[in-house]
């Protein structure tokens, strides 16, 4: 049984905040493989025939790009998630 | 000759540092040191065995024969890894706490333990995988007779010995450090330190190989870009349904393919290492597929035409005179492919034995599942056949396809089988609807579509499915045409079947799920599954049949106490007819559960928590298990309040009690103020008229003149009294006292006390019987207020004593550490209510023996607290009784 004198009242705001942000952290780990779907799926709307092809070239460097920025978002996501891995904050659903 | 020499040396080296370092990591792992072999990084490197020969050697070929086509493989995993957080934490921590050993274990213990999905998902497996291990040889014997060629030694049938050797050895590698112990996680930490070797020495050769083309052939990135720009694949094109079929193939293949979901879930030890591998496996990703598509450019330009592409890898070095480059690069393509046969082996041999053979086993045995003794090393050799038969269900499979070119298409036709398999878990993991009858309906669709249309096909048309069928489809209805379902032409082949049996899969999937029950551990086990977060961190997996029931009872007893639920479950038992204490979880018994919990916690938590247990609810029996113990902790809680409560009344009580007494005094003293007013004015007001008289009357005769003057030095005499004692008592008071300490014997002070208080000038006599022997005690205080108090007792006595014989026993007892001196009279006592006020100031018994101003008492037990005693009023039936008591310390009986 907690006490109510054990519970955080002090730093209610601040802690508010934080949860709010890891929340939307979250939210965008969420988002990511979809975004990255929809950056992958561009390429099915290339014209393939015609005067307004696109190069290979052009096509493996946006590929590779999007590659990279997907790397790097998740890398990023990863590290701000770093403390929601506790199993006692898991309480996202 | 040489070179295949040098090549077989360095490969045996290799091999035998393999061993070395899978042998060495063990042994680490069995001393405890884990910490380096479980790292986030040995983690992602093991997920690494997604890229196996074929991919190390057939995406430069797929590139050369269909361009970007090959991207996709690695894209699809990317995408897995992005969305991790949804996605493969969920997987992980459901793998974690169900004690998961394979995806055919997390297929069937979602629904229900279900042993049939079990073995349907195991042999799909097999069928999947087979394939992919024979293809695994075949690029070695490729990669080795790239070689030989140049010392013509090596032939179809060299290629097959080895293969064989080959095959002998992964699974003696296999058996060795696959089936070392039988964990509950089945880790193996040699072979994932082995794999993550390899998945270097792979990353690395075929990282060379591509800087070597980019930096050393063209020269340059943008000479390498320009290149590319005039190659037969200038322009971007891809067969669009092909490019995001493919990515969803590969997608689905990484998370359903049996040698991935070892590493990915089963070999996990930490989920944190999830997170550092989200970036760094589709970094690993990137890096393998980034110089594909150069190599395969440069190949085609170099090479001469009819060159296999798929061994551009080695044979570009090769033709440009880098021996040692390529050695590198045909380690790169024997590291992926034995790292892939060992893990599916290992994989693979566990639902073999776990799913197959051991079931048969059991049924075998005369005793059945309830077989006494150990069983472990029954399940062990069991596993140990199960990898040597995976491994040469391979090598036959790579003899009797002869190595052809079919052998390369089957890679994506495995995917294809294996992600039939999704549906029920994806399904599974976020649905609770989901049943067994639901998954056991898409798979087996899913799977008869794959093999009709895809993958007996792949054999080509006149071997397995005869060439009338394939030309017009079965039983002659021309819309069920292998390659043409429902009469939809011109599809890919791998698109067709992928489409149609995904369709089929699903949809019989959910249909069915949605129209069937499934059965209450079915429903318990989708509830831990899909509510893995909500309170897993020590999920129990349940083994029997029985685990509701039982878990019932633990909460039953949790709640209506250990004995009464005994009886009620043993009860209800009786009455169905089950044999042991445990009921069948009926409708009937949850309601007469339900209220008797609704009894203790109420009707609507009773109804709750059994809603939940059996399945009503999003909520797993770990919640269940906090609510009964946070209802204990309420129940305890409020017991604590109810004490407390108890506390404060008292203590309200005795304040209220104070309080009256407070009241009482207050009444009292000012009844004592008009008192002593009254007690002032009186010889005052006598003072002041027989002044007046004496001095207004001039002729008075001397008789009245001294009669006259007496009465006034009587008043002031009793005015003087009255003032001292209320000196005396301010001074005790403030502790303002000197104490006059002298040795003295008690008799003295007794005497003194009784001879100055025994006769009183109103002449009432007192009979004071004392015992003098008893009080020949020496006494080192200070005597004349010791006096003083007895004085006051004896004044009391006489004073108030109403017996018409007023007598006073006066009793002297030497205790051990102190003397107590009783004063005992023969009068009517004083009444409880009066007992408590006597010693407070101004307090006098009754008014109308108003002798004296109602401070005696309180001085005498002023003193008698200055002398380190006390003076109290003992209750006793037959008249009053005031006890004296002093320490001994200052008490020594007289020598």
């Amino acid at each position: 049984m907690t006490e109510p004198s054990d519970r955080p009242v002090a730093s209610a705001v601040f802690h508010e905040r934080k949860t709010y942000r890891r929340r939307r952290v979250i939210d965008a780990a969420r988002i990511a493989p979809f975004l990255t779907v929809f950056l992958w799926s561009i390429p099915l709307v290339w014209p393939q025939t015609g005067e307004d092809r696109v190069s290979s070239a052009s096509a493996l460097i946006y590929i590779f790009a999007v590659w990279a920025g997907v790397i790097l978002l998740t890398f990023g996501l990863s590290r701000a998630l770093a403390k929601s891995m506790d199993p006692q904050v898991d309480d996202d659903r | 000759m040489s070179t295949l020499n040098l090549l077989l040396i360095v490969c045996l080296g290799y091999v035998s540092f393999l061993f070395f370092v899978a042998f060495a990591a063990d042994r680490m792992a069995m001393q405890g040191r884990k910490a380096w072999l479980r790292s986030p990084l040995i983690y992602t490197l093991s997920l690494s065995i997604y890229c196996t020969a074929w991919t190390f050697y057939g995406a430069v070929g797929s590139a050369a024969r269909t361009g970007f086509e090959y991207l996709t493989i690695y894209l699809g995993p990317t995408l897995v890894m992005v969305s991790w957080w949804w996605l493969l934490r969920k997987l992980i921590r459901i793998g974690r706490t169900q004690k998961i050993t394979s995806i055919a274990d997390l297929i069937s213990s979602r629904y229900g333990k279900s042993s049939l999905l079990a073995a349907g998902v195991t042999i799909l497996a097999v069928i999947g995988t087979t394939p992919y291990i024979a293809l695994q040889l075949q690029s070695v014997t490729l990669s080795f007779s790239v070689f030989a060629t140049d010392a013509d030694g090596a032939s179809a049938d060299g290629n097959g010995n080895l293969a064989l050797w080959l095959s002998l050895g992964m699974a003696l590698f296999t058996v060795l450090f696959g089936t070392r112990n039988l964990d509950a996680k089945e880790r193996h930490d040699g072979v994932v330190m082995a794999i993550a070797i390899e998945a270097v020495v792979k990353l690395v050769a075929l990282l060379s190989v591509g800087i070597f083309v980019v930096w050393g052939v063209t020269g340059g990135v943008s000479e390498a870009l320009a290149r590319i720009e005039v190659s037969e694949f200038g322009h971007w094109q891809t067969d669009r349904s092909r490019w995001a079929g493919l990515i969803f193939l590969s997608a689905a293949a990484v998370l359903c393919l049996p040698r991935m979901f070892q590493v990915l879930v089963v070999e996990n030890d930490d989920e944190s290492h999830l997170r550092t591998a989200s970036w760094a496996f589709p970094l690993y990703l990137g890096l393998m597929s980034l110089f594909v598509v150069p190599i395969a450019v440069v190949g085609l330009d170099v090479l001469p035409d009819g060159s296999n592409p798929d061994l551009f890898v080695l044979t570009i070095p090769l033709a440009l005179g880098q021996d040692g480059l390529a050695m590198l690069s045909f380690l790169g393509g024997f590291s992926s492919a034995t790292s892939m046969v060992i893990v599916a082996a290992i994989a693979l041999s566990t639902m073999v034995s776990n799913h197959i053979v051991m079931p048969i086993w059991l049924k075998l045995l005369p005793s059945g599942a309830s077989v006494s003794g150990d069983v472990r090393h029954t399940v062990l050799l069991s596993r140990r056949i199960s990898i040597v038969a995976v491994v040469m269900l391979g090598y036959f499979y790579f003899r009797m396809s002869s190595g052809g070119e079919a052998l390369s298409a089957i890679g994506l036709v495995a995917f294809c089988g294996l992600a039939q398999v999704l549906p029920a878990m994806l399904g599974g993991v976020f649905w609770r609807g989901a049943t067994r009858l639901g998954a056991f309906a898409g798979l087996t669709l899913g799977f008869a579509i794959w093999l009709y249309t895809l993958f007996l096909p792949s054999f080509g048309a006149g071997t397995v499915l005869p060439l009338s069928l394939v030309e017009n489809g079965l039983f002659g209805l021309v819309w069920l045409k292998p390659d043409a379902l429902f009469g939809i032409e011109g599809i890919d082949p791998l698109m067709h079947a992928l489409l149609w049996s995904m369709a089929f899969n699903v949809s019989g999937f959910v249909l069915v799920s949605l129209v069937t029950f499934p059965s209450p551990l079915e429903r318990l086990q989708a509830a831990q599954f899909v509510n893995i977060f909500d309170r897993s961190t020590n999920a129990r997996s349940w083994s029997r049949g029985g685990a509701e029931a039982e878990e019932l009872m633990i909460m039953a007893q949790r709640i209506l106490g250990a004995k009464e639920a005994q009886v009620l479950f043993a009860e209800y038992a009786a009455k169905q007819g089950v044999r042991g204490d445990l009921p069948d979880p009926t409708p009937d018994f949850l309601e007469v559960l339900e209220r008797e919990l609704g009894s203790s916690v109420g009707a609507a938590t009773a109804h709750a928590m059994v809603g939940q247990i059996t399945g009503g609810m999003a909520v797993s029996v770990e919640d269940l298990m906090a609510v009964a113990d946070e209802t204990a902790q309420m129940l305890e809680y409020s017991a604590r309040l109810k004490e407390q409560s108890e506390e404060l009344s008292r203590t309200a009580l005795e304040l209220r009690n104070a309080n009256q007494k407070l009241t009482r005094l207050s009444i009292q003293k000012d009844a004592f103020l008009s008192q002593i007013s009254h007690e002032l004015r009186t010889p005052m007001t006598s003072i002041r008229a027989f002044s007046e008289i004496l001095r207004d009357t001039d002729q008075m005769n001397p008789e009245d003149q001294s009669r006259y003057a007496s009465i006034i030095h009587d008043e002031a005499q009793r005015l003087t009294r009255l003032l001292d004692d209320l000196l005396d008592l301010s001074v005790v008071e403030n502790g303002q006292v000197n104490l006059n300490i002298r040795e003295g014997t008690l008799k003295d002070a007794l005497d003194r006390a009784v001879a100055s208080a025994g006769i009183g000038e109103d002449g009432v006599h007192l009979d004071i019987t004392r015992v003098p022997q008893r009080e020949d005690l020496m006494l080192e205080t200070d005597l004349d207020r010791l006096s003083q108090v007895f004085i006051n007792l004896i004044a009391n006595a006489r004073k108030y004593c109403d017996a018409d014989c007023p007598k006073l026993a006066i009793r002297v007892m030497q205790e051990a550490d102190r003397v107590v001196i009783d004063f005992h009279d023969n009068g009517s006592g004083i009444s409880p209510e009066a007992a408590d006020m006597i010693f407070e100031k101004f307090a006098r018994v009754s008014d109308q023996k108003a002798g004296g101003a109602g401070l005696g008492l309180a001085i005498c037990r002023q003193v008698m607290t200055r002398l380190g005693g006390s003076v109290d009023y003992i209750p006793s039936q037959t008249g009053a009784t005031f006890r004296v008591v002093l320490p001994y310390r200052l008490a020594m009986a007289a020598q």
